[in-house]
């Protein structure tokens, strides 16, 4: 299938210190696709060359068949390529309906001067918005929380709302960093449940992580160890290449 | 527990649009008979306690929603006054012109400036506002052909509206709050929109908001722009009110003073700004009579309440609201 994702020899480097070097993978479109490596591989970094919170020394991101390397971040979402955090960034102030209510933005239209005097186009927007949430705390089991501030959540739902946000925002392709950090093993396993569910509606998944147990969901895993991708293929397949072995265990 | 939840919900649900609409009435009674009880020295305080609202207000909604601190509102304030005043006397237009013209000009500075002073944020770019603040005072100043420097612009005519001329603070009183009610329904509605959300996305958690497809330093802009001719049209009114201008009253105190009504009046609440608007024109006033130690009582004053009330008189309020509904679901 053609890639929706693709990673074209991508280099970077932090006052002189190479942490990517030629990195190139891709996204098929409708896959899960893992990406893994130990602390200081160079994930976060290529992460973020991807989301565009930093603009790589060279190679190119390809996303649907469009250069986006130069792209702003507001007009990969608009496309469809939405992240989440390693450290969950909800919006603290807001309930977790209203983070949800505010993740449907790309879906409204209503501008401030409409907003302004409440004209019925504003209201129709916010009432879909509202409608969007609803469902959505229902979809992520988020409704007995529904009203509380998010930033007075535990971290594991904290994490589910981010998720849970990001996915009613429409995404294509959905870019998570580290999303089973700080959750136990039963929020694990329901966190992979809904990435498989969200994966059978259409949605590509590219996971970072470097937690084994959790890309076992991505049929596809690549391996990054300084700042190469060293080894690539199921997870059967990277557990026993030797270079994967060495990375992990140091041996 | 749920179940008590729901309804504790459900029943003040109906309640909720009757107390809103009995609030309304209230305030529009106690709007239309309040000057027949008190001197004019207080309904003037009452007209100097909306224009501040005003202006306060566009400070308020950029700190509150945006987490932006703005101190260069004096500047709005005063090409507000000058623009209007420069209109009625120069080229003898009506006042709806110069408040237009004054909007135009604050909207198009506020692009101008917004778009690179945006890209900071937190300290860096309180202090940008800062300097502009201070710029706005130096020209005003200097370019003394147009604003006439420290001696001022007098006998700027009252506002006329087909012929009736606002010319007493109990004219202006009824004329003004309708507006500072107009103004604050707009901010209200903000609030609830889809901008709404973005602006306090964007505060909460910045780049989380980029990644929901928020254009956040658009977003700043425009509401920096907003915040801009909320400023403007309340200098103008101030202009038209007070029929003499001069560049004392666009200083960087006025500013602060601004700024400060948003801290105090509590930003992130809608009754705030009025609340902080009141406190600043009245307890100076009402201080003033201790004699000279009036400025360091206001300034104890100022201290206290950033102490006792973190979320500033809209937030002691709102709580007490929420208290007492507590109280009496009970």
């Amino acid at each position: 299938m053609a890639p929706i994702l693709e990673v074209r020899g991508v280099s970077h480097s932090f006052r002189g210190l190479h942490v990517l070097r030629g990195v190139s993978f891709s996204v098929p479109a409708g896959a899960i696709v893992g990406l893994i490596g130990p602390n200081g591989a160079g994930k976060s970094t290529l992460f973020n060359i991807i989301s565009g919170f930093l603009p790589p020394d060279s190679g190119t991101i390809v996303y649907r068949g469009t250069d986006i390397t130069r792209q702003p971040i507001p007009a990969r979402s608009r496309a469809g390529l939405v992240r989440t955090f390693q450290t969950p960034q909800v919006f603290q102030h807001l309930t977790v309906r209203e983070n949800l209510m505010a993740g449907c933005y790309k879906q409204g239209s209503s501008g401030v001067l409409r907003d302004l005097i409440a004209l019925p186009g504003s209201r129709r927007d916010v009432r879909a918005m509202a409608g969007a949430a609803d469902e959505a705390c229902e979809r992520f089991g988020l409704t007995d929380v529904r009203e509380q501030l998010a930033g007075k959540l535990p971290a594991g739902q904290q994490r589910l709302l981010e998720l849970a946000r990001a996915a009613v925002s429409g995404p294509s392709l959905l870019c998570l960093d580290e999303p089973s950090s700080g959750l136990n093993s039963q929020e694990v396993a329901s966190l992979m449940a809904a990435l498989e569910r969200l994966n059978r509606d259409g949605m590509s998944i590219l996971l970072v992580s470097h937690d084994m147990d959790l890309v076992a969901v991505a049929p596809e895993i690549n391996v990054l160890c300084f700042g190469e991708i060293v080894s690539r293929g199921s997870l059967e397949q990277v557990r026993a290449d030797a270079r994967v072995r060495e990375a992990y265990l140091g041996v | 527990m749920p179940a008590q939840r729901d309804s504790a919900l459900s029943a003040p649900a109906v309640s909720a649009a009757f107390q809103r609409w009995t609030i309304v009435v209230a305030l529009v009674a106690i709007w239309l008979v309040v000057p027949w009880f008190i001197s004019r020295t207080v309904v003037d305080m009452l007209v100097f306690t909306g224009l501040y609202t005003i202006a306060g207000l566009g400070v308020a909604f950029l700190l509150g929603q945006c987490g932006i601190v703005s101190l260069a509102q004096s500047v709005f304030y005063g090409i507000g006054a000058y623009s209007t005043a420069y209109c009625a006397l120069q080229l003898g237009w009506p006042a709806t012109a110069g408040v237009a013209l004054g909007a135009g000009l604050s909207a198009a500075i506020a692009v101008l400036v917004g778009w690179p002073v945006l890209r900071l944020s937190g300290y860096f770019l309180a202090l940008a506002t800062l300097a502009l603040a201070i710029i706005g005072h130096v020209l005003f100043l200097e370019w003394d052909w147009l604003t006439g420097g420290t001696l001022g612009i007098g006998g700027i005519p009252p506002i006329a509206l087909s012929g009736f001329e606002l010319n007493s603070p109990v004219r202006f009183y009824y004329f003004l709050w309708p507006i500072v009610a107009l103004v604050v329904w707009m901010h209200y509605n903000l609030l609830n929109s889809r901008t709404g959300f973005a602006m306090r996305a964007m505060r909460d958690a910045p780049a989380a908001a980029l990644v929901l497809g928020i254009d956040t330093h658009a977003l700043k802009v425009k509401m920096f722009v907003l915040s801009a001719v909320l400023g403007s049209v309340a200098g103008s009114l101030f202009a038209h009110y007070v029929s003499f201008i001069s560049v004392d009253s666009f200083g960087v105190d006025r500013a602060i003073n601004f700024l400060l009504i948003a801290v105090l009046g509590g930003a992130k609440t809608i009754a705030g700004p009025i609340l902080g608007a009141l406190f600043i024109t009245v307890t100076p006033h009402a201080l003033s009579r201790l004699g000279d130690i009036h400025a360091l009582l206001f300034a104890a004053c100022l201290i206290l309440v950033v102490i006792f009330l973190p979320g500033g008189f809209g937030g002691a309020l709102r709580d007490l609201v929420r208290r007492l509904g507590r109280r009496r679901r009970r």
